[in-house]
C-alpha cells in the first residue's frame, strides 16, 4: 500500500463516517438551537375562538354568583 | 427529543394541578389556621393533592396513546375526565366525611349546602374549567415537551 492508496483510503474513510465530534459523550446535542424554532411554532398558533371567550366568560360568572363552589371546584383541580 | 415521550406525557399532564396546588395551600392555611374557620378542609386535601396530579398525567398519557386512533382534541378529550374524576372524588368525600348526601341537596365541607338543582350546573362548569385547563394549559406544554 503506498502513500497514494492511504490518502484514498483516509479520504474515504472521512467521507462516510460522521463527524466525531458529534458523537462523544455529552456533546451529542442537536447541531444548532432548536428554541427560537419552538418560540417560532408557538407564537404561530391562532388566538382563542370567540366560544372559548364566552365559556370563560359564563365560568367566571358562575363562580361569582355561587362562590360556594369554588372549594369544590379547587377540591377536583 | 424522542426519548421517553410517556414521561414527557405524565409530566404535562399533571402540570396544572401542581401550579394550583400551593394556591390551595395557602387558602387552607390561611382559612384554617389563621383565621380558624371551623370547616374541616384538611380532610379535602388529599384528593387534590394525592390522586388528581397523576390522574391528569396518566389522562394525558391516555391521550398521547390513542390519539393516533380518535384524532380526538386535547380540550375534548379532558374534559371527558371528570366523567371519571367527579363520582371517583365524591366517593371519597363521602368516606371522608366532607360530602353529606341529604333529601334535599348535598352538603360540602359540612358548610356548603347546593340544592340538587345545582349538581348539574357544577357538573357542566367542571366540564368546562376541564375543557379550558386542557386546550390552553396541558396543550402548551404538550407542544413545548414536543408532544403535540
Amino acid at each position: 500500500m503506498n502513500t497514494h492508496d492511504e490518502e484514498r483510503i483516509r479520504h474515504l474513510l472521512k467521507a462516510a463516517l460522521p463527524p466525531i465530534e458529534n458523537t462523544e459523550p455529552g456533546n451529542s446535542g442537536p447541531a444548532r438551537d432548536l428554541w427560537p424554532a419552538i418560540l417560532r411554532r408557538l407564537d404561530e398558533r391562532p388566538a382563542p375562538p370567540w366560544f372559548d371567550w364566552a365559556l370563560a366568560g359564563g365560568l367566571a360568572l358562575f363562580a361569582v354568583a355561587f362562590p360556594a363552589t369554588i372549594p369544590v371546584f379547587l377540591y377536583y383541580l | 427529543m424522542n426519548t421517553h415521550p410517556y414521561l414527557r406525557a405524565f409530566l404535562a399532564g399533571a402540570f396544572p394541578p401542581i401550579l394550583v396546588l400551593p394556591l390551595v395551600l395557602t387558602v387552607f392555611i390561611v382559612f384554617r389556621l389563621v383565621l380558624q374557620v371551623p370547616v374541616p378542609i384538611e380532610r379535602g386535601i388529599i384528593f387534590p393533592m394525592a390522586l388528581v396530579p397523576s390522574l391528569f398525567g396518566l389522562w394525558n398519557m391516555l391521550w398521547m396513546s390513542s390519539h393516533a386512533r380518535t384524532h380526538l382534541p386535547i380540550g375534548l378529550h379532558g374534559a371527558l375526565l371528570p366523567l371519571v374524576l367527579m363520582p371517583f372524588g365524591a366517593l371519597l368525600a363521602t368516606c371522608l366525611g366532607i360530602l353529606a348526601i341529604g333529601a334535599q341537596g348535598v352538603v360540602w365541607f359540612q358548610a356548603f349546602h347546593f340544592p340538587y338543582t345545582l349538581i348539574a350546573p357544577i357538573f357542566f362548569g367542571a366540564l368546562v374549567a376541564y375543557y379550558l385547563v386542557w386546550k390552553y394549559i396541558v396543550g402548551f406544554v404538550n407542544r413545548v415537551l414536543g408532544i403535540a
